[in-house]
């Protein structure tokens, strides 16, 4: 397997934005007030890789996925697939569908409940092109690439019999009848107990090794996306704040939301992680004007609250949305594309 | 909803044995009925005896044979017109609530007019457009007594699919790729199974009271049987007045009947239909044996008085394995 | 490392070991009558529903707290942790019952502060639970936003848990005393006025926390708290219980999904799966030193923050379903390290190390044909200093 880099993503996005405009009452008119849910942001899905996006609720990544699967239209930005753009203003195409599947948080709520699995999966099949001859052999085909074995035990299972870690390897069976190139997992793990999540990630890492999806995983939890990134994006208040190959910016972060996120994780392994002296008080302002984390950032300066800083290189293949670095080359739109991983590579820095 | 299990509550089992009565008797009753019920060769006003069971009408008509004759037209009435009348609430309720915007609009009008306009006179006006030979087949008066009976059925539907437009299952199925018509009737409406049945079990209530009503204002053709037609003639000789009860009573009774029956099957459609609601509560028989209090008040959770299992795992499956 | 210089307290990591130094910890030092332990649970058991459809989610579970510590119960779905908490509260919805064993509460009369009660809350009557609730128990759930009356501004229900409680309260007192409870945890009191859809999701839990609290209870039971909230304002919530707790010196069960959480915060761990309890240890050796396959399963279930990153397997199969459990150990379709006794035999919670640590596990009975696997007799450190710790790490 050559080291080359994958020049072309499968799935790009430039600039992508969502605004929602929501009306303030007032005493007598109504003024209006706009939500930037995801505000300009990029990045590229590549073969094999898997792209990993943190945040908290709140940060935009759940609309982001939805705009990348197409079924939220974004306010501006663009969308490329396989090398070609994709106009956003029209109809998602079955054929978009074909390419781009989504898999949803809750797998209890994501999977009929009336239907059995069977159901489930013939759908994706039959809208897709398969004869109805070969659904049952596809079908028992998907079943078995999740893990679910044998298949036949679970085809006539109604929803409610399986458990949650079972559901969502249907959930992700039903995404991969259709073949897509590119698979988004909005949160696949955070409803499922914690014994079972480690499976679920590994089933996507091996999807992505095996059949070379390009997956994009969106979490809050920053340390399963460290178990299987490829590349990870930290997003705040709809902007990408940080970004690096692999979690090179899980072990050295250079954003103070990254900071602040990583030092509030439990990890009973590193007693002199948690700051006592932190701030008890800290206030959940986003600011309007100049950089959105200024309001609870320890390092605030006067230029963060008048202008939104752009993307500072500070290691190779990692950028950071912050003024503190401004001594660093300004990032391209885009990072370099990461080296494929190979099995067995110790993290990448 | 694929292991049929028999419900348990006696208030069902006595509402679908009331059902399944009048079904048997919709089916074999004119063959059971021991004379013709328009054969007016009896004697005219005889009270209950052993040749006729309720006696007989002013023209000498037997009435027992008249009430199970009319069973047939009336239920099938009622039935056709619940059928028509859901299909109709569905498809106009469910698109409603999963388009939205001008289709919504447009067919919440739709609803809402034809729920507002008073039902019977609706009816009267139009029955009294109908060809004279349709006004005696069951079908038609079904179909239009079903235009008058949707509407209601359609806001709850589309009330409901409103709510279940944006679980994740629906976005699942349209991020497959799967088209509108397929969602709304394939994905969203058997999750709203227990809202249908109990909508067409209301529904057919209604069309028995609209047809009875019907008939007895004279407006079906008295060449057709049913429990209506039989209190149109009950009233037009003056029944009541000659305390004649053995005439109007029984098809009043039998209606009354029907109506309760149903009603009693609708308080346990939603633990028929979806297993999984079935009520692992404890019935008050077995919670007097237990020393339980009658009802259980939050706060207070009941503690057994029953010897204690013993220390080793006591679930049954793993007693019953040791 | 003898047995019997084993310390609990010592073991905890440094930054769960906050200066209780008040004068509850002096009185437990002294040996005060009885009142050593806040909580005592014996062969307590709950099932949901009675005769053949029985399910039973908690089974004779046993376990102490002693006054201003804190209990951790972990566990996932089928563990029974939520189920024992409320039952053991007599908060257990129907169809739950309490199929055995007792539940005893000792808390200090207001009037004496000395002078402790006992109670137990199995055998109670109602207007006996009425009593202690709030006052000396409270609880606080995972939504706050649908623990909270939506339609009453959160002023009112300080104003109403207040006027029930402590009636001989003006209404100047009340909302004195609403005032000092928010700035407490860290809130300012405009948030007295406020209905509970205004506010965030951290600051319903810092309320509810404060409305918890506003009696000063001897126990407080928190069932998975911090779960729907963020990480960031998740740190921030345990910070604040923590100095409430040195401030107040209550003790508290903490029940969470979340291992590597109760490790930091938690003095005590009592791990359940399938209604019982399958672990009870220190924290921190809890985390060191796991004796139940289970525990380490759960524990290698967290992938790491830093280090080498390494394929991670979590427990194979699903979690339990209670209908339908093994005839042997519960957790023996699943256990890596399972003997052909496990499958008939279901192991009971037993003393193991010492008096304070138990486990169910037939691994570590004298009589075990194999030797203890080297995952599962690792040694906790007495002393934990924070910087030669992690190179002494195994």
């Amino acid at each position: 397997m050559s080291e080359a880099a994958t020049a072309t993503a499968q799935l790009s996005a430039r600039g992508l934005t969502r605004h929602y405009t929501t009306r303030v009452p007032g005493r007598f008119l109504h003024s209006k007030r706009v939500v930037r849910a995801v505000d300009d942001v990029s990045l590229d899905l590549f073969e094999g890789h898997v792209t990993a996006v943190v945040g908290e609720s709140g940060s935009g990544k759940s609309v982001l996925a939805r705009m990348l699967a197409r079924i939220v239209t974004p306010t501006s930005g663009e969308l490329i697939l396989e090398g070609a753009t994709v106009p956003v203003r029209s109809r998602r195409t079955l054929d978009y569908a074909a390419k781009v599947q989504l898999v949803l948080q809750d797998p209890y709520a994501s999977i009929n409940p009336v239907h059995r699995i069977r159901h489930s999966l013939e759908r994706p099949l039959l809208i897709h092109g398969a004869k109805k001859d070969d659904v049952e052999t596809l079908a028992s085909a998907a079943l078995s690439r999740v893990s679910l074995d044998p298949p036949e035990r679970f085809l006539d299972r109604y929803p409610h019999e399986l458990s949650g870690g079972q559901l969502q390897r249907v959930s992700i069976a039903r995404a991969l009848c259709v073949k897509p190139d590119v698979l988004l997992a909005d949160e696949p793990i955070s409803m499922l107990d914690v014994s079972v999540r480690l499976g679920i990630l590994n089933l996507l890492r091996g999807l992505c090794d095996d059949e070379h999806l390009a997956i994009l995983y969106i979490t809050h939890d920053i340390a399963s996306a460290r178990y299987i990134a490829d590349e990870t994006i930290v997003m705040y208040a709809g902007q990408v704040v940080e970004r690096s190959r692999g979690t090179a910016l899980v072990d050295e972060p250079t954003h103070p939301y990254t900071q602040l996120l990583i030092s509030s994780v439990p990890d009973p392994s590193d007693p002199t992680s948690q700051d006592p002296n932190r701030t008890a008080h800290a206030t959940f302002a986003v600011a309007d004007v100049g950089c959105r984390f200024a309001p609870r950032c320890p390092f605030a300066m006067d230029v963060c609250r008048k202008d939104d800083p752009p993307d500072f290189m500070v290691g190779e293949g990692h950028s950071s949305h912050c003024w503190l670095h401004a001594s660093e080359p300004e990032a391209a739109v885009e990072v370099a594309p990461p080296r494929r991983r190979r099995e067995g590579e110790p993290t990448t820095t | 909803m694929k292991t049929l299990r028999l419900p348990k509550s006696p208030k069902v089992i006595l509402g679908l044995g009331i059902v399944g009565f009048f079904i048997l008797m919709t089916v074999i009753g004119p063959w059971l009925a021991p004379y013709s019920p328009s054969a007016t060769n009896f004697a005219a006003n005889l009270t209950p005896s052993t040749h006729h069971w309720l006696g007989t009408t002013s023209l000498g008509q037997d009435i027992f044979s008249q009430l199970l004759v009319g069973a047939r037209a009336t239920m099938v009435v009622a039935l056709v017109a619940g059928l028509v009348a859901t299909i109709l609430s569905v498809t106009i309720g469910v698109a409603a609530g999963y388009l939205g915007g001008l289709p919504d609009d447009g067919l919440s009008l739709l609803s809402n007019v034809f729920l507002a306009i008073p039902g019977l006179p609706l009816l009267i006006v139009i029955d009294s457009y109908l060809p004279v030979n349709s006004r005696s087949n069951s079908f038609v008066i079904g179909l239009i007594i079903s235009l008058t009976g949707w509407a209601w059925g359609a806001r709850v539907l589309r009330a409901q699919t409103m709510s279940l437009r944006n679980r994740d299952f629906v976005e699942a199925a349209r991020i497959i790729g799967e088209k509108r018509y397929r969602v709304m009737f394939s994905e969203i409406a058997p999750n709203l199974l227990p809202v249908l049945a109990s909508s067409f079990l209301f529904t057919v209530l209604y069309s028995i009271g609209a047809y009875v009503t019907l008939a007895y204002i004279g407006l079906t053709s008295t060449a057709v049987w049913n429990w209506g037609t039989m209190l149109y003639w009950a009233q037009a000789n003056n029944a009541p007045l000659s305390n004649e009860w053995y005439w109007f009573v029984p098809p009043g009774i039998c209606i009354a009947l029907v109506g309760t029956g149903l009603a009693l099957v609708n308080f346990g459609i939603d633990e028929f239909i979806n297993p999984r609601l079935r009520a692992a509560g404890l019935t008050s028989r077995q919670r007097r044996k237990l020393g339980l209090p009658r009802r259980v008040r939050l706060g207070f959770t009941p503690v057994l008085h029953a010897a204690k299992t013993p220390r080793v795992n006591a679930s049954p499956a793993k007693l019953a394995s040791q | 490392m003898s047995a019997d210089t084993f310390d609990i307290q010592a073991v905890s990591p440094p930054n769960a070991r906050h200066a209780v130094h008040g004068l509850r910890e002096d009185d437990v030092a002294a040996g005060v009558g009885g009142n050593e332990f806040v909580l005592e649970v014996n062969d307590f058991s709950v099932d949901y529903g009675v005769g053949a459809n029985m399910v039973r989610a908690v089974n004779d579970v046993s376990l102490n707290l002693r006054r201003s510590k804190v209990l951790g119960v972990a566990g996932e779905s089928g563990s029974g942790k939520s189920t024992l908490v409320y039952a053991m509260t007599r908060l257990l919805r129907a169809p739950g019952v309490i199929s055995g064993g007792n539940v005893t509460l000792t808390f200090a009369d207001r009037e004496d502060e000395k002078a402790f009660t006992t109670l137990n809350l199995v055998t109670a009557t109602e207007k006996e639970l009425r009593k202690i609730r709030w006052t000396h128990v409270s609880v606080v759930l995972q939504s706050a936003l649908s623990a909270l009356d939506p339609v009453l501004r959160v002023g009112r229900e300080f104003d109403e848990v207040l006027k029930t409680h402590r009636p001989d309260m003006t209404k100047a007192q009340r909302r004195q005393r609403a005032a000092e409870l928010l700035t407490m945890v860290g809130l300012d009191d405009d948030r007295l006025s406020r209905f509970p859809h205004e506010i965030s999701g951290g600051q319903r839990q810092r309320i509810m926390i404060a409305l918890a609290l506003a009696l000063n209870p001897d126990l407080v039971i928190m069932d998975e708290p911090t779960t729907a909230l963020d990480v960031v304002t998740q740190r921030e919530i345990i910070g604040e219980l923590s100095d409430l707790r040195s401030r107040f010196g209550f003790a508290m069960i903490f029940i969470t999904h979340d291992l590597s959480l109760l490790v930091e915060l938690a003095d005590e761990i009592v791990v359940m799966y399938a209604g019982e309890i399958v672990e009870h240890a220190g924290a921190g050796e809890l985390y060191e030193a796991p004796r139940h396959p289970y525990t380490l399963g759960l524990l290698n279930s967290f992938p790491p923050l830093h280090g080498p990153r390494r394929e991670l397997t979590g427990i194979p199969g699903s979690p339990p379903d209670l209908s339908d459990l093994p005839a042997g150990c519960n957790f023996y379709p699943r256990c890596p390290f399972k003997m052909s006794r496990c499958e008939h035999e279901a192991p009971t919670l037993t003393a193991i190390d010492g008096s304070d640590r138990s486990v169910a596990c037939w691994l570590h009975s004298p009589d075990s044909p194999v030797p203890v696997p080297v995952e599962l007799s690792r040694t906790a450190h007495p002393t934990r200093d924070p910087v030669t710790s992690s190179e002494e790490r195994p």
